[in-house]
């Protein structure tokens, strides 16, 4: 056994990231780490890379107790990783940047010449073609990747992690990757590859080792389970229906139309995405984050500029408005972060009860002037209405709870009355009780006329509200479905890049 | 978190915030004792003399009042731009050039009368604004560093200001070695209430100044949007605030203001621009920690002002009465600089550890 990893554990304050997870790899192997965002795979890899450190468990490397302080410790054991987020100079040359932190040297000098020799035997001697000369900054995501894993290989490491390395490539580039992939296990080097892209698993991995919330849920060889079986595991959720209305649709509400967002490079975050919603529906969007889904809010919202394709709201064309003016059309929007987007953890209560609510609303301002008491009522009747437990409206929003600062979101977008809401990830990281009390909201706002996008990486949640289900796979809509057509299987299958074969 | 615990933090962060200024100053006055032992000074008879010639006596508190008034300006002046984020190192530059070519209109107008004074000030404070949104422009155009092109305009500034009280309008009157321009004219000049002290309505002004700017950024629509934007950029541009706006008006209102300082020292203080006025004074600098002090609160950046042009003055006067040199008031002042700094970082990284509960 070359990596044993027993009874793995790690907590961030009340979070189980990993929970006793044990993890083995064979020399040779290519083994495949499985999870939806937030899984722990990634918290896993970083303590096996020495970048975190664990509550207790062990790592062992050749049956000898090892103990990793850092980065340099796992590469010195024979650990390397290949970051998601290259680790790249951009303006120096693919070998100056493949040798960094292991130069040549000459005397006390850095030997430039002896660093191409040695990059381009590299080269040869694992097939990865690049040239040492070219500046980084003008090379493609592809090849940046490639120098990025002759780096790895450059500091001598036997075993390979991969944390998610198809994230930002094109598909022609994923092919390539996945051939280096079986390359670098040909010549034998053990791998551990980091993926929610559960085709890539089939194409590449004997082993695979599926996570959910922390623990480790089965693991098998490839050859004895299918991408259903995976991505049913990975999912996993027991859906449990409940009783809503029909509610007649009404008129167009979003009309979004060949939405394109031109990323890094060649790659489309967004191709060429169509969707709708009407007036009285709520519109799931289902897909692991990461596939562009953070790009779709921006995008409709005016904090982003489209590559081209057009965005209506009710008649109105709002294609690449300001995020004032779009609002002004009636669209309000409960962001996917509430600390990151949708909030000032240091301002009041009051003041971010009243972000976007001022405008025009003359007993909050008058001329340009607030009128404090205004603003303090208005605040009041917000947070009472949406069961936000706080003592006054001048603490701090990072002394509400995260549960108690989302509903104080919630209710800011829900007292806009726009025709149209956007909920990205409305109930991330709160407890039942306010999911359950958020739920129901989204659904009075349906039940009275109101047009609903819903943006979850929470499959049970989608199925759950949803009158209409979009899958989303890097950046397209991979399916559709209606309530009555929705299988949790089928989704989870699209959601992963699967298709559907019926 | 329950209910109690929140009150319990409340009271401790308000506690906070009166406090620690205080602990800050203690600190540095105590370690300015611990100084002035080392070289020999009793340090009380040297607090008492520099708090008497500052203070109490009707000269020095006019002196202290005079030299606050710049100091307080220019310190509001830079927290309207750095509690939205954007940091503005070049206060003194924007004062240089908001003074002198206040001063240029006041010589050259052919009119003198008072209301020609609200012409300067109305050009100083728009060449000020101005000189801030140089560096804002190549912000925005280009990503140059604000904190760095602000601070480097400053030297620039300087040099460019003093040749002209070197060469073109150089007072020939006198003896003329002095770099300085010709006198204001005397119609044009702040009222003094008495002939023995430099005491006028200019600092009533820049005190009426500071009240007003206060009531801008705690009511008004912009007071909110830049606070906001300062605190969480994303959360601004989320909720429909354009940042590119924010940040060309808040540098430009920042820019005006330190012009307005320089305009009040002019027509109140000195009736001239004179070489380095607004650099060996540190006006600017002093501003800068008066603000930080009083965590970008106009109001308190005014009362932290008066104290600390009291210290400058009172070392001064300390330096005549004792005989000790006057850099004991400025290691005083650093002390005080430097456990504030520790106060900010400490704030900083508490919050950070907490803040995401």
């Amino acid at each position: 056994m070359l990596i044993k990893m027993e009874n793995i554990t790690k907590t961030y304050g009340s979070l189980v990231a990993n929970d006793s997870v044990n993890l083995t790899l064979d020399k040779g192997e290519i083994l495949a780490v499985v999870g939806e965002n937030g899984a722990g795979k990634s918290t896993l890899m970083k303590i096996l890379y020495g970048l975190e450190p664990m509550n207790s468990g062990r790592i062992l490397i050749n049956d000898r107790e090892v103990e990793f302080r850092s980065p340099h410790d796992a590469i010195a054991h024979g650990i390397g990783m290949v970051q998601q987020h290259f680790m790249l100079f951009p303006p120096f040359t693919a070998a100056e940047n493949i040798v960094y932190a292991h130069e040549p040297r000459k005397g006390m000098v850095f030997d430039r010449r002896k660093a191409r020799q040695r990059t381009l035997e590299l080269s040869r001697q694992y097939g990865l073609r690049i040239d040492p000369d070219a500046k980084v900054s003008q090379c493609p995501v592809g090849l940046q990747q490639r120098i990025e894993i002759l780096k790895v290989l450059h500091q001598g490491v036997d075993i390979i992690i991969f944390d998610e390395p198809s994230a930002v490539l094109t598909p022609q580039e994923i092919d390539d990757l996945l051939q280096t992939i079986r390359d670098l296990k040909a010549k034998g080097k053990s791998i551990i590859l980091i993926t929610h892209k559960l085709n890539e698993v089939m194409a590449t991995a004997d082993r695979v080792m599926v996570m959910r919330s922390g623990s480790v849920v089965k693991e098998m060889a490839c050859k004895d389970t299918s991408i259903d079986e995976m991505s049913f595991l990975m999912v996993g959720h027991q859906i449990r229906p409940r009783e809503i209305e029909a509610v007649e649709k009404g008129r167009r509400c979003l009309d979004v139309r060949d939405l394109v967002l031109m990323g890094q490079g060649s790659k489309r975050v967004l191709d060429s995405l169509s969707l709708h919603v009407d007036e009285g529906e709520i519109v799931g969007i289902a897909g692991v984050s990461g596939n562009g889904q953070s790009e779709l809010i921006q995008c409709i919202t005016g904090l982003r500029r489209l590559s081209s394709g057009q965005v209506f709201i009710g008649d109105a064309d709002v294609t690449n408005l300001s995020a004032s003016q779009i609002r002004q059309s009636g669209c309000a929007c409960i962001p996917e972060d509430r600390y990151l987007w949708g909030s000032a953890s240091e301002a009041t209560l009051a003041e971010n009860c009243i972000m976007a609510h001022y405008n025009g609303n003359e007993k909050l301002m008058k001329r340009g002037i607030f009128r404090s008491k205004g603003v303090a009522e208005y605040a009041e009747t917000m947070m009472k209405a949406y069961d936000v437990r706080y003592l006054s409206d001048r603490q701090e929003m990072h002394e509400l709870s995260g549960g108690n600062a989302q509903k104080l979101i919630v209710a800011r977008e829900m007292f806009q009355d726009s025709p149209l809401l956007l909920a990205a990830e409305p109930t991330r990281g709160i407890d039942i009780g306010a999911i359950d009390y958020i739920h129901g909201k989204l659904l009075d706002k349906r039940a009275s006329g109101g047009s609903v996008l819903l943006i979850s990486s929470e499959l049970s949640e989608i199925l759950e509200l949803s009158d209409r289900i979009y899958v989303i796979y890097e950046g397209r809509i991979a399916g559709e479905f209606t309530r009555q057509s929705a299988k949790a299987e089928q989704i989870g299958l699209l959601m992963v890049g699967g298709k559907l074969n019926d | 978190m329950t209910d109690s615990s929140i009150k319990a933090l409340q009271r401790k962060r308000m506690l906070q915030n009166i406090l620690s200024p205080v602990i800050a100053i203690l600190g540095g006055l105590m370690l300015g004792a611990l100084i002035m032992l080392a070289v020999g000074t009793s340090p009380l008879y040297a607090y008492r003399q520099m708090f008497a010639k500052s203070f109490l006596d009707p000269y020095y508190l006019a002196q202290t009042l005079v030299r606050s008034a710049p100091i307080m300006l220019s310190g509001v002046g830079a927290a309207v731009a750095w509690r939205a984020g954007y940091i503005n190192l070049g206060m003194q530059g924007q004062m240089c050039v908001g003074g002198l070519c206040a001063t240029l209109v006041a010589l050259f107008f052919p009119v003198k009368t008072p209301l020609t004074t609200i012409l300067c000030f109305a050009v100083g404070m728009a060449a000020g604004a101005l000189w801030a949104l140089i560096p804002t422009f190549l912000d925005y155009k280009f990503n140059a560093s604000l904190i760095i092109t602000t601070l480097m305009l400053n030297y620039a500034t300087n040099y460019i200001t003093d040749y002209f009280v070197a060469y073109p309008i150089k007072d020939t009157a006198g003896d003329g070695l002095a770099f300085q321009s010709p006198q204001i004219d005397a119609a044009m000049r702040f009222f003094r209430f008495s002939k023995k002290n430099a005491m006028n309505i200019g600092v009533f002004v820049a005190i009426a100044a500071v009240v007003l700017i206060y009531f801008i950024l705690k009511k008004t629509r912009f007071g909110y949007e830049s606070k906001i934007t300062g605190l969480n950029r994303k959360f601004a541009s989320y909720g429909g605030i354009k940042s590119a706006k924010m940040m060309f008006t808040t540098m430009g209102l920042s820019g005006a203001i330190c012009g307005f300082a320089a305009c009040i020292e002019i027509f109140g203080a000195r009736y001239r621009y004179v070489n380095a006025m607004f650099t060996t004074t540190g006006y600017a600098w002093t501003g800068l920690m008066a603000m930080l002090i009083a965590k970008y609160n106009p109001l308190l950046t005014l009362v932290y002002s008066i104290f600390l042009a009291g210290l400058s003055i009172g070392g001064q006067a300390l330096q005549r009465a004792v005989g000790l040199p006057m850099q004991i008031s400025d290691i005083i002042q650093c002390c005080i600089t430097l456990f504030v700094s520790v106060k900010i970082v400490l704030d900083f990284t508490v919050f950070s550890k907490g803040g995401k509960a």
